[in-house]
């Protein structure tokens, strides 16, 4: 990408700034790559944009009322903060994406981003309440509100998020927020080799009666990068009273070859996509290529299995897996080319395949395009008529 | 093309019963569950299968006539009711099409009535979360036209939350896919964009659903209390501890009186100002912790006594009276207002002085039934509209009620839609640009506003936004080719 300048917004900046900025891009037919933190600014498709204008410095509570279980920030504003500040009141905002905590909420939203948690708590587009946005003509544009329940006019909230700032600058988000699970616990379970064995332990659990915060299946070396013995596990996140974590962790105990864990894991797990160097995405050269395969939960097993044998031929590749969202998510080096990650997307052909992160030369081969149908090509048009918000991050 | 020539060709696919014109046959159409509104449709058809829903939608594009999608007409809203333009009437749909057991999926046609997908299901210890007190004879088209809720969405989650792929006929005829049965979406939210945008976007021929394990136990308890204020604030109270009820309703003291009154007594004192009906559910052991822990929240706020249900036909009996309340209104008065005003939580006790005090001062009576748990109010107002004076007041106080929940920085509904009863009410709580951004949404599925015409978002706001496109585009840059401008 060729940038010929950052603009950045005061730490005071209202949605008029950023509206001011958008209207005179509109204007001038600038286009424009819209950036939280920059951690995942080489995501998605090339984006051939002269400016890139950051809401970093955007951000704050605007509104929090512990009482209601809902906080209105600026679209800055980074998770960890957002983690703090609900903490402080025994509360929590329960979407856990991959990446680094400082990325900012907008970035987050703007992206559907999600992690292991998803389980229980659903996705961005379940916890996101309202939004406000500048659209690509520079008008202001509010969906939903303030309040846990909402069905007044057409779904904006969900339309803008996982829409990678192509609709709008997400400036402002209204989040439901849930209290912290009063007894957290965290076990890890082992898991047999083979297939077969591998889809009956995960249907054995999937079955219990039990509501399990979060499920994740990891490989040797995921498991290894969160401090845990180098070898297949499931994790499993329990939150609730003290009778009913007990009650739980009774079931699962009867399964077998469970232990309790320290609880950290579930912060390492969601930066496992940096390592090995450990460093931040955005420092490094080129990041690691990140694929979701997903596939209805009861074949999950079989998933799991045939992106391990595509895997196995390439070097430090890894794998993770929400299996009752029926999502494996496959971590490759950034050198592994387009034959294996082609050899990948072949074997899991039946599955739907999502490309969180690619180098820039593979997108065009492997991911053209996600919004090539003609209601989102109407849309685009309609809320960005001159093509200057992220062009091209989900294809043309 | 005239009346009858329309007629004729609808009835070429569907056959002649299924094409009604007569003003006696449309009759019964007038109307959706709101009665207050009545308007006449140009015709009424009823397509009984897939391939005739999307013959019927061609010939109606053909054609270029307007038409409402209406499933059993349970709306809220008014947004049921075709003025002059097409019925097009769904309930004939009504397949369960398949049930995946191990993947907790169900694909079924838009005319299934909510409650017959959960009678289905439940043999196999399944559950369809969403429940609408209209359950047992809502469809599942209309709860996605509707974005529908119901008691138990409190802790599982809206219509939105429960349906992941919809293949749905664009007014245009094209077939479309929605989501993704695997949960996954790549792109645009089309499927979030359609569930709730009341038969403004197209028809949803089939939908896949995620069907939810029923849980291990269940504890049903009735608190009531001799303030409302009390109740309200033991509602705030059990929010904020952070246990998430599966529901928490609430009713006062006229709701109570008239259940009571009625064949669908459920036992609530007759005395009290108001109850809370609130149930949880999860493990055995886990949710006889949340009931002492919620009893003691009640008690210690005020509750005379909590009854909880010894076993199923006490829990029925208790949930009977609440979804059968609106019913029994009809006891009262022959005809109801009822709002769907969204609270934040900790605002209920003053919002509820204030629907009190409107009352009083209009000589209305309103009688509260809601969603305490997510701050869903639903002030009724039982009344005579044949009478213009008390219509008058009743207008007058839905009015105040209505400002006052935006005030407290509510929405206008949380789960019956706008339609065209709250379409006055939609520009308190979104600006004229935000309304545009939705007509815009809205065309980007039905440019030419021939589905549900006139419903949501005002007609005004819809034509300034094409006026200022158009200008812009002549004005500033010169061309913005292929803009949504029709």
């Amino acid at each position: 990408m060729t940038v010929s300048g950052v603009l950045s917004l005061e730490p005071s900046a209202t949605a008029t700034a950023v509206r001011e900025i958008v209207q005179n891009s509109f204007e001038t037919s600038t286009q424009l790559r819209i950036a939280g933190r920059s951690h995942w600014i080489d995501a998605g498709r090339p984006v051939p944009a002269g400016k890139i204008l950051t809401l970093a410095a955007h951000s704050g509570v605007i509104d929090y009322v512990p009482g209601d279980l809902t906080i209105t920030v600026s679209a800055g504003t980074t998770l960890s903060e957002i983690e703090r500040i609900t903490g402080e009141q025994g509360q929590w905002f329960p979407l856990d994406p991959h990446g680094s905590g400082d990325g900012t909420i907008g970035a987050t939203i703007a992206t559907g981003s999600f992690g292991p948690l998803a389980h229980s708590f659903g996705r961005a587009r379940d916890l996101t309440l309202g939004v406000e946005f500048v659209a690509g003509d520079g008008r202001v544009v509010r969906g939903g509100g303030r309040v846990v329940k909402n069905v007044a006019g057409f779904d904006l909230v969900r339309l803008v998020t996982g829409s990678w700032g192509t609709i709008g600058v997400i400036t402002e988000v209204t989040l439901r927020l849930y209290s912290l699970p009063p007894r957290p616990v965290s076990l890890a379970l082992t898991v047999p080799d083979g297939q077969q064995a591998l889809s009956h332990r995960l249907k054995s659990l999937l079955a219990l009666p039990t509501n399990p915060l979060a499920v994740e299946l990891v490989d040797a070396e995921v498991a290894g990068l969160t401090g845990l013995p180098r070898r297949k596990t499931i994790l499993v996140a329990l939150g609730g009273n003290r009778a009913a974590v007990a009650a739980q962790t009774d079931s699962l105990a009867a399964l077998g070859g469970m232990s309790e864990i320290f609880p950290e894991v579930w912060r390492r797990l969601r930066v496992v996509d940096d390592a090995p160097a450990g460093t931040p995405a955005y420092d490094h050269p080129a990041p690691n290529i990140v694929l979701r395969i997903s596939a209805l939960p009861g074949r999950i097993g079989d998933v799991w299995t045939t992106v391990e044998n595509a895997c196995e031929q390439i070097p430090g590749a890894r794998m993770h897996a929400s299996p009752g969202l029926g999502i494996v998510r496959c971590i490759l080096p950034p050198s592994a080319g387009f034959e294996a990650v082609h050899a990948l997307t072949e074997a899991c052909k039946s599955a739907t395949i999502v490309c969180e992160r690619m180098p820039r030369e593979l997108w065009p081969l492997i991911s053209p395009t996600v919004v090539g149908d003609r209601i989102s090509q109407g849309i685009k048009r309609a809320f960005d008529p001159q093509n200057i918000l992220n062009p091209g991050i989900l294809g043309r | 093309m005239s009346d009858t020539a329309l007629a004729e060709k609808l009835s070429a696919i569907v056959g002649e019963r299924f094409v009604l014109m007569r003003e006696g046959d449309l009759l019964v159409y007038n109307s959706d569950g709101l009665p207050g509104y009545r308007r006449k449709p140009r015709l009424a058809v009823f397509p009984g299968n897939r391939e005739q829903t999307v013959a019927v939608v061609r010939a109606l594009a053909e054609s270029g006539s307007a038409f409402v999608p209406r499933g059993a007409g349970t709306g809220l809203s008014g947004g049921a009711l075709a003025d002059d333009v097409v019925l097009l009437g769904l309930h004939r749909l009504k397949r369960v099409m398949s049930i995946d057991q191990e993947n907790l999926r169900a694909v079924v046609e838009p005319g299934v009535v909510n409650l017959t997908l959960n009678r289905t299901v439940a043999p196999l210890g399944l559950l369809y979360a969403p429940d609408p007190s209209s359950e047992a004879a809502c469809t599942i088209g209309g709860n996605i036209a509707e974005n529908a809720g119901g008691p138990h969405c409190l802790k599982y989650g809206v219509t939105l939350n429960h349906v992941l792929a919809i293949t749905a006929i664009l007014p245009d005829g094209e077939i479309v896919s929605l989501g993704n049965p695997e949960g996954e979406i790549d792109g645009y939210d089309l499927r979030g964009a359609f569930i709730g945008s009341e038969g403004c976007f197209g028809i949803a021929l089939d939908v896949t659903v995620r069907l939810t394990k029923k849980p291990a136990a269940i504890r049903t308890m009735l608190a009531d209390f001799v303030s409302v204020d009390d109740a309200a604030h033991v509602t705030s109270a059990i929010i904020a501890s952070g246990i998430v009820p599966a529901a928490l309703e609430f009713m006062d003291s006229p709701t109570i009186k008239v259940v009571e009154s009625s064949v669908y007594a459920a036992g609530y004192p007759a005395d009290a100002a108001a109850v809370l009906l609130i149930e949880v559910d999860g493990t055995e052991a886990g949710v006889n912790a949340d009931r002492d822990a919620i009893r003691e929240i009640c008690i210690s706020g005020g509750a005379r006594t909590v009854k909880v249900a010894q076993n199923d036909a006490e829990r029925t009996r208790l949930w009977q009276g609440r979804k059968k309340a609106f019913g029994a209104m009809g006891r009262m008065a022959p005809h109801l207002v009822v709002q769907d005003a969204v609270i934040p939580r900790t605002k209920l006790a003053e919002v509820l002085e204030k629907i009190a005090t409107i009352a009083r001062e209009n000589r209305v009576t309103v009688c509260n039934v809601f969603h305490a748990g997510d701050g869903n109010l639903h002030p009724n107002i039982p009344y005579n509209a044949d009478d213009p004076d008390e219509s008058e007041r009743v207008h007058r106080s839905m009015g105040e009620i209505m400002r006052a929940c935006v005030d407290a920085g509510g929405s206008i509904t949380g789960e019956h839609g706008v339609g065209l009863d709250k379409i006055g009410y939609i520009e308190l709580i979104f600006s004229q640009d935000s309304l545009h951004a939705m007509c815009s949404l809205r065309e980007a599925f039905d440019p030419e506003h021939r589905s549900n015409p006139g419903k949501v978002v005002p007609i005004h706001s819809c034509q300034e936004w094409r006026a200022t496109r158009s200008g812009r585009a002549s004005d500033e840059s010169g061309t913005l080719a292929g803009t949504a401008s029709t």
